[in-house]
């Protein structure tokens, strides 16, 4: 089987999961407060940014602090509970596949949740933008390249979150661990952006960016420079070293 | 049917250890705060528990939450996993009192991993508050005995408030864990409905009632009033949510 034809089953075994109802549930709640409260963006000039750029940022950042990091663990509990589930599984590891291309091709379908998760948002950003922009009397839609560049931006940086969650759903086999740790770990994100060693913690990745985005952005806020150096090597190894321990780990439980 | 069974169900799940390490995370967060921003916090005139809980329940609340919806799920991924929920109900014994029997469980829980914090927050208060001119002897005052006994006593009464907050999480995260087959359906649904709760502005009461808002919730510098009606709020819930539980299972019954 090659790589292709194994994105394609695993892809089909997420067919009834209701997965992308939830997901298209979480992006939709993101931007009901913001379109109810969208009269609040008009009060940030004391930042200095403009109301339409505080719209799309501040809907961004609740995305990449909660929901896109624990949709993500969802993303994982689904991907290893439907095939335990009447071991599944050990149909899958009979095969004459190798148990790495398998555990590369499910996290490559969780980067495809991913991706489809940050797609519904910004879809959602425009139909919630054009709804403000009708009862604001005020043009919050900004420019396609802008916003897909924002949305691109929040997806690359959380591909060494994303491996770590995976890693941890493989190698840990008691799922309250494996939840629970990457549940909790999204929390001290808070804290951890605001440090000196903020590349060493890949889970909040996505809501420095965006927070240095916000930055930028509004004048009046000290900007926060993204240094690449350090951060690429360590987002580098660190995913590296997810994904290899990851594929080490897929299925020996199963085959002992 | 009693306590001790549903105990046997959870003992090699994991779920104990896994809620004593959250609790354990929950109860570094005042440390760790006080640590790093102590200068921030300890020149502040008002009540020292007051002090703490502004800045860190937010936090410590959401962790709690995010250990009952873990657990939660997983008490009921138990039944579910391997069909074990088939035998529970031809057994002589009603469903909604195992649904009752897990809620009690959880509780005494959460009693234990809120009774872990109120003593690290009293830590915390004696340590950097109980100096000569902290704000412990300026709001207890008098002689060092009884000074403590007040303090108990109020660490006593917050227990219980938080207590009481956190129980329609309880309720609603096991009614959903309940009736979702799948583990990453209630997962997914918990979660949204924290980041929902997150999103909510405490000014409206109405919303501020909704159950995943609830232990944001804190009694110090609230006034009289207000915590009243959110312990009546948090008592209908569960009620309510207790009727649901059980009008849920009749009919699922009922159908199947």
């Amino acid at each position: 089987m090659n790589f292709l034809s194994l994105l394609a089953v695993e892809w089909k075994k997420l067919r009834r999961s209701r997965i992308l109802l939830i997901l298209g549930t979480a992006a939709v709640m993101l931007w009901i407060p913001s379109v109810l409260n969208a009269d609040l963006n008009f009060g940030m000039q004391a930042e200095g940014i403009s109301p339409e750029h505080n719209f799309l940022i501040q809907g961004f950042m609740g995305m990449a602090w909660f929901m896109f990091p624990a949709s993500m663990v969802v993303g994982t509990v689904l991907l290893a509970q439907t095939e335990r589930t009447n071991h599944g599984i050990l149909r899958m590891l009979a095969l004459p596949v190798s148990t790495g291309k398998l555990c590369l091709a499910k996290y490559m379908i969780l980067l495809g949740l991913a991706a489809i998760q940050i797609l519904m948002m910004t879809g959602m950003y425009y139909i919630s933008a054009a709804i403000a922009s009708q009862m604001q009397e005020y043009e919050f839609l900004l420019p396609p390249l802008f916003v897909f560049a924002q949305a691109g931006k929040l997806y690359v940086s959380s591909l060494p979150m994303i491996a770590f969650f995976w890693m941890l759903s493989v190698c840990i086999q008691t799922p309250i661990f494996s939840v629970g740790i990457g549940l909790a770990s999204i929390v001290p994100s808070v804290l951890m952006i605001n440090t000196k060693a903020w590349f060493l913690y890949p889970m909040d990745y996505p809501f420095y960016v965006i927070t240095a985005e916000y930055g930028e952005l509004a004048s009046n806020l000290s900007e926060t420079e993204i240094e690449l150096f350090p951060w690429i090597v360590a987002a580098v190894v660190s995913t590296g070293i997810c994904l290899a321990v990851s594929c080490l780990c897929f299925g020996k439980n199963e085959r002992k | 049917m009693n306590i001790a069974l549903e105990y046997k169900k959870i003992k090699r799940t994991g779920i104990i250890p896994g809620c004593l390490a959250g609790g354990l995370l929950a109860v570094l967060i005042p440390v760790l705060e006080l640590t790093v921003r102590s200068e921030q916090y300890i020149g502040l005139m008002q009540p020292p528990l007051q002090t703490i809980f502004q800045a860190d329940w937010q936090m410590m609340s959401m962790l709690n939450m995010l250990i009952v919806i873990t657990a939660a799920c997983m008490m009921y991924h138990t039944e579910y996993a391997d069909n074990a929920i088939q035998r529970v109900t031809t057994l002589p014994v009603k469903e909604e009192g195992v649904y009752f029997l897990k809620a009690l469980l959880l509780s005494g829980m959460c009693a234990v991993i809120l009774a872990m914090e109120m003593i690290s927050v009293s830590m915390c208060t004696l340590h950097w508050f109980g100096g000569e001119d902290g704000a412990f002897t300026a709001y207890y005052g008098g002689p060092l005995h009884e000074a403590c006994l007040e303090l108990i006593q109020d660490l006593l009464w917050n227990l219980g408030y938080c207590f009481c907050m956190l129980l329609p999480v309880i309720f609603l995260s096991l009614l959903i864990a309940s009736a979702c087959r799948n583990m990453w359906i209630s997962l997914g649904v918990d979660v949204v409905c924290v980041f929902m709760a997150t999103m909510i502005p405490v000014k409206y009461f109405a919303l501020a009632i909704f159950p995943f808002a609830m232990p944001f919730q804190i009694s110090e510098g609230a006034g009289t009033g207000q915590t009243v009606r959110f312990l009546a709020a948090g008592l209908i819930e569960v009620l309510v949510i207790g009727a649901a539980e059980i009008l849920f299972l009749r009919v699922r019954r009922s159908l199947a």
